[in-house]
C-alpha cells in the first residue's frame, strides 16, 4: 500500500473550538497520527451546540465537532490530576506536534509552555494559535473568528452598497488560522529534516487574516484611502455578479467576464449578438461605467432560466457561470460526488452522514479520511496501551481512581 | 544568508493572479527559492491594482507587487515548444512546481506531469484549479466570485442579512483563491515531507471550489445532519453577535458563553432590562434580538469605539472594532509586533506591506528581495540553468523570453 505523507508523525491535539481543530484535520488528512485530549468537564464547544444527528442532542452527534475532527483519536482525561499530567507529558515525548489554541498564557499556566515541552522532546514543534499573538499590548484581548473580521479590516470593505459593513456569513477568522497553523506545522517538518531542530510558532487570528487583505491594505499605503463597498462588483471586470435565476427566491447563478473576449461569448451564447457592437459595453471600462444597464439586461436573461441551465449554456461558451451552492446542493452536487470529496464513515452511534472531505488528492501518496470523529474518550485505552505502554491493570486503576474522566 | 524554515528548496512557479504566487509566496517567504515564470506580456496581476493614483502601470501594481516579494521572476512564452523545453530545464533542477493554470490551459502550456516527471522523478507538480483536475465540472471556467459561491460561501454571506432581494455577498478581495493557496502550500509541503524519507515526487490536485467548501463551519452538517439548509437570511441563533454604532464608528460585539454576557450586562451598569426573560439566555436572546439591539445600541451610542472596546475587552468580553485600513496601518498592537514591512522596489519605491503571517523566533519569515521587475532576473536564472549567453540571446529574439 502506499504510504500516506504524514504516516508516522504523532500530534498530541490540546485544541477546541474551529482554529486548531481545522489545523489538526490537514494533518489527520495527510496520515498523522492525532490524539485530541479532551474530558468530560470541558467539553469542546462544538460537541455542544447543533446541528446533531436526527435533531438528537449528544456529545458524540454533532456535526461541528464530527466534520472537524474526521480521522483523529481521543483520549479523555481530567487534566487536574496529577496523573493525567503525567499521561500527557508521556505522549508529548513521543509526539512530533503539539497544537493548541487557548488564550495567551492558559497553556502555560497548565504546564505544558513551550519550555516545558522542549524538555520532554527537543526537537517539538509546537503550534500556539490565538486571537492576538503571544506578545504586543492585547495579547490578552478575546480574539473569537467572528470579531477577527471586522477587526482585520474585512467588514469596511465587504457588503452592498449603501449598507454598511457586512459579516461575511462564516467565522473566517478561524479555519483561516488553522490552515496557516498547519502550514507552519509543514514547514517546520521540513526544517526538522534538515537541521533536528523544533519550533514555536506564534499565530495571530488577526494577523493570518490580514495577509490576505493586500488589495485594501496597499490601496491605503498608495493612496492614504480604501476601496468602497461594492458587493459582488470588481474594480476591472464586468459582468461580475451573481444574478437571479428562475425557480424559488435562492436561486442564483453567478457570471464573470474577465475580458473582452468573454464578454463577445457571453453576447453569443445567450442569443444577443448585436450587444457586442453596444457601444455602452465594447470594452472593460465601458462596462464598468455602464453597470447597472449590463446588470438588468444579464438578469433579463438569467431570471426565465433555471441556474443549471445557464451555467451549462455560458461554460460552454468559454464563459465563467456556477449556480450559487446551498449546503444542501454541495452535499448532493455531481461533480463533487465523481471526485470524492463526500466522505461518509460509519459512526458508531448514527451510521454515515455526508462530511466536506479533503481539498487535495495526490497522486504519490494517497490521502483519504481515516475514520470518523472520534466519540469521546474512544481511544483512551489503546493511547495508554499501544503508544505509551502502560498494562490492562494500569489502565483500569485509573479508570476507578476516576482520572480518564 | 540567514537560515530559515524553508532554505534550500527549489521552487518553479506559473499561471496568474492569485492562488499560485500565493502559494509561491508563503514558500518564498520562509526562505525558499522560488522562480516566477511569467508570459513575456507578465502575469495578469500586473494589471490590477491598487495603484498609486490609480494609474495602471505594470511595476506599480500592490496585489502583484505583494505576492512576488522574495522570488526572482523570469518570462518564458509557455505556448512556443521553445519556451515548455526551458520550463523542463527549470524543473529538472526543482523540488516543486506550482501552478494555477486549468485542465483545459495545461496541455497548450507544457504542463504534463508525466513529461516532467520523467525528466525529474522527485518533482511535485501542484495543480491549483478552481474545480480540480476530474470531474464532470473540471474544465468548467472560474474566478474568485465562482469559487465563492461554488463552494457554498456566498450562499451564507453576509450572513443574517435583511436584504432577501440582495444576492449572495462574496468577501472582499480574493479570498478564496488565497484559500486555494494556502491550502496548495500545506498539501504541497505534506507531499515535500514525502519525498524527504522516500525520494519521490507526485501530482497534487487542489481544488479551489473544495477548499471553500471545507469552511463552512457547521453549515455543511446543518444539511447532512438534520437535514436544514442554510443561508444568507435569518438571524444567529445566539445574541448578542453584532455591530453597534458608537460615537465615532461601529463596534462589534459576541458573547458566546453566559459569563461573558453577565460581564457585558455588568459593564452596562446592571440595566433593569437585562432581567427580562426575553433575555434569559443566549437562544432566547437570539429569539428576541430585535429586542435586545435598541438595548445595545442605546447603550454603546454614549461611548468611543476605543473606549467601549478597551472597557469591554478589559472584562473579557469579545468586542473588536470594524478597521478601516488606516485603522489597522495606525495599531500599536500591530507595531509592538512589527506586523507592517517595509519593502523597497526600485520603480514602486519604499512601501509598507502587510508582512509574517505567523511568527517564528530566528528562522521565520523575512524580506530578502523586493517583486522582481518583468524579466528582471533572465539573464542570472537561465544562466544557472546551463544556458548560454548566445542561447539566451537567441530566445529573446524569438519573442520566447
Amino acid at each position: 500500500m502506499a504510504r500516506r505523507p504524514l504516516e508516522g508523525i504523532r500530534v498530541t491535539d490540546f485544541t477546541w473550538a474551529w482554529a486548531g481543530p481545522y489545523c489538526t484535520l490537514q494533518m489527520a488528512h495527510m496520515g498523522a497520527e492525532v490524539t485530541r485530549i479532551e474530558s468530560e468537564k470541558r467539553p469542546c464547544v462544538t460537541r455542544l451546540i447543533p446541528p446533531f444527528a436526527d435533531n438528537e442532542p449528544g456529545p458524540n452527534r454533532a456535526g461541528y465537532f464530527n466534520q472537524y475532527s474526521q480521522g483523529k483519536k481521543s483520549l479523555q482525561l481530567d487534566l487536574a490530576r496529577p496523573e493525567a499530567t503525567e499521561i500527557v507529558k508521556k505522549l508529548i515525548a513521543k509526539s512530533d506536534i503539539v497544537v493548541q489554541n487557548f488564550s495567551t498564557g492558559a497553556i502555560d499556566r497548565m504546564g505544558f509552555g513551550y519550555d516545558t515541552l522542549k524538555q520532554l522532546k527537543p526537537d517539538i514543534i509546537m503550534i500556539s494559535i490565538c486571537g492576538y499573538g503571544q506578545t504586543g499590548p492585547e495579547r490578552k484581548y478575546m480574539g473569537y473568528g467572528p470579531a477577527s473580521v471586522p477587526l482585520a479590516g474585512i467588514s469596511s470593505l465587504t457588503g452592498y452598497p449603501g449598507v454598511g459593513p457586512a459579516e461575511i456569513g462564516i467565522s473566517y477568522g478561524d479555519p483561516n488560522a488553522g490552515i496557516f497553523g498547519s502550514f507552519a506545522a509543514m514547514a517546520a517538518l521540513a526544517y526538522r529534516h534538515r537541521t533536528g531542530k523544533g519550533i514555536h510558532v506564534d499565530l495571530a487570528l488577526w494577523e493570518a487574516l490580514l495577509v490576505l487583505m493586500p488589495e485594501g491594505i496597499m490601496d491605503y499605503v498608495m493612496n492614504q484611502t480604501q476601496p468602497e463597498r461594492d458587493g459582488n462588483r470588481d474594480r476591472w471586470m464586468a459582468p461580475h455578479g451573481c444574478f437571479k435565476c428562475k425557480g424559488d427566491a435562492e436561486k442564483w447563478v453567478t457570471i464573470v467576464c474577465g475580458s473582452d473576449a468573454e464578454w463577445l461569448a457571453l453576447c453569443q451564447a445567450i442569443g444577443q449578438p448585436e450587444l457586442a457592437a453596444d457601444k455602452r459595453f465594447t470594452d472593460a471600462a465601458a462596462r464598468k461605467a455602464n453597470e447597472d444597464a449590463l446588470e438588468e439586461l444579464i438578469t433579463a436573461w438569467t431570471s426565465e432560466r433555471d441556474r443549471w441551465e445557464v451555467t451549462e449554456v455560458l461554460q460552454k461558451a468559454g464563459v465563467a457561470a456556477y449556480p450559487s451552492q446551498s449546503n444542501k446542493d454541495l452535499a448532493t452536487n455531481p461533480h463533487l460526488e465523481e471526485r470524492g470529496y463526500l466522505v461518509q464513515k460509519e459512526h458508531p452511534e448514527f451510521g454515515k452522514r455526508i462530511h466536506a472531505g479533503i481539498p487535495w488528492q495526490m497522486s504519490g501518496s494517497p490521502c483519504e479520511v481515516q475514520a470518523a470523529a472520534p466519540q469521546r474518550g474512544q481511544h483512551t485505552d489503546y493511547v495508554l496501551q499501544e503508544i505509551l505502554g502502560y498494562s490492562g491493570d494500569e489502565v483500569q486503576k485509573l479508570r476507578d481512581g476516576q482520572v480518564l474522566t | 544568508m540567514a537560515e530559515q524554515l524553508l532554505s534550500g528548496i527549489n521552487v518553479v512557479e506559473c499561471g496568474n493572479m492569485v492562488s499560485a504566487a500565493y502559494a509561491g509566496k508563503l514558500l518564498a517567504d520562509f526562505g525558499a527559492e522560488v522562480v516566477k515564470v511569467e508570459a513575456p506580456s507578465g502575469d495578469i496581476s500586473r494589471q490590477r491594482g491598487p495603484f498609486p493614483g490609480d494609474t495602471p502601470h505594470a511595476e506599480k501594481s500592490g496585489l502583484f507587487l505583494y505576492l512576488n516579494a522574495n522570488k526572482q521572476g523570469v518570462t518564458l512564452d509557455l505556448r512556443e515548444s521553445k519556451g515548455q523545453a526551458v520550463l523542463q530545464s527549470l524543473c529538472a533542477q526543482a523540488d516543486i512546481l506550482l501552478h494555477n493554470y486549468s485542465p483545459r490551459e495545461m496541455p497548450g502550456v507544457g504542463l504534463d506531469y508525466e513529461k516532467l516527471s520523467q525528466i525529474n522523478p522527485g518533482l511535485i507538480m501542484t495543480s491549483i484549479s478552481y474545480f480540480g483536475q476530474t470531474g464532470p465540472h473540471s474544465d468548467y471556467h472560474g474566478y474568485d466570485l465562482t469559487a465563492s459561491n461554488a463552494g457554498g460561501w456566498a450562499f451564507i454571506s453576509p450572513g443574517a442579512s435583511d436584504y432577501p432581494d440582495l444576492p449572495p455577498l462574496k468577501a472582499f478581495g480574493h479570498q478564496t483563491d488565497f484559500q486555494g493557496g494556502v491550502h496548495a502550500g500545506v498539501a504541497t509541503l505534506g507531499a515535500y515531507y514525502h519525498k524527504c524519507l522516500t525520494g519521490e515526487g507526485q501530482h497534487l490536485d487542489v481544488s479551489v471550489q473544495e477548499c471553500i467548501a471545507a469552511i463552512l463551519e457547521m453549515n455543511f452538517m446543518h444539511y447532512t445532519y438534520s437535514g436544514l439548509e442554510t443561508s444568507r437570511l435569518g438571524r444567529r441563533s445566539i445574541y448578542p453577535w453584532c455591530m453597534l454604532d458608537c460615537k465615532d464608528g461601529k463596534l462589534f460585539v459576541v458573547c458566546v458563553e453566559e459569563d461573558q454576557w453577565q460581564r457585558f450586562v455588568e459593564l452596562m451598569g446592571n440595566p433593569e432590562w437585562a432581567t427580562l426573560e426575553i433575555f434569559e439566555d443566549r437562544v432566547v436572546r437570539g429569539q428576541n434580538y430585535d429586542a435586545l439591539v435598541p438595548f445595545l445600541q442605546e447603550f454603546a451610542a454614549e461611548w468611543t469605539v476605543a473606549e467601549l472596546y478597551k472597557a469591554g475587552q478589559e472584562r473579557r468580553i469579545c468586542m473588536a472594532p470594524v478597521n478601516t485600513m488606516a485603522d489597522l496601518l495606525n495599531s500599536e498592537h500591530l507595531k509592538a509586533r512589527e506586523f507592517f514591512t517595509e519593502i523597497s522596489h526600485q520603480v514602486a519605491g519604499s512601501l509598507q506591506y502587510p508582512g509574517a503571517p505567523f511568527k517564528v523566533e530566528d528562522v521565520g519569515y523575512s524580506v530578502r528581495r523586493p517583486a522582481p521587475r518583468l524579466g528582471e532576473h533572465n539573464n542570472e536564472v537561465y544562466a544557472r540553468i546551463g544556458l548560454s549567453q548566445a542561447e539566451i540571446d537567441e530566445l529573446k529574439q524569438g519573442g520566447i523570453i
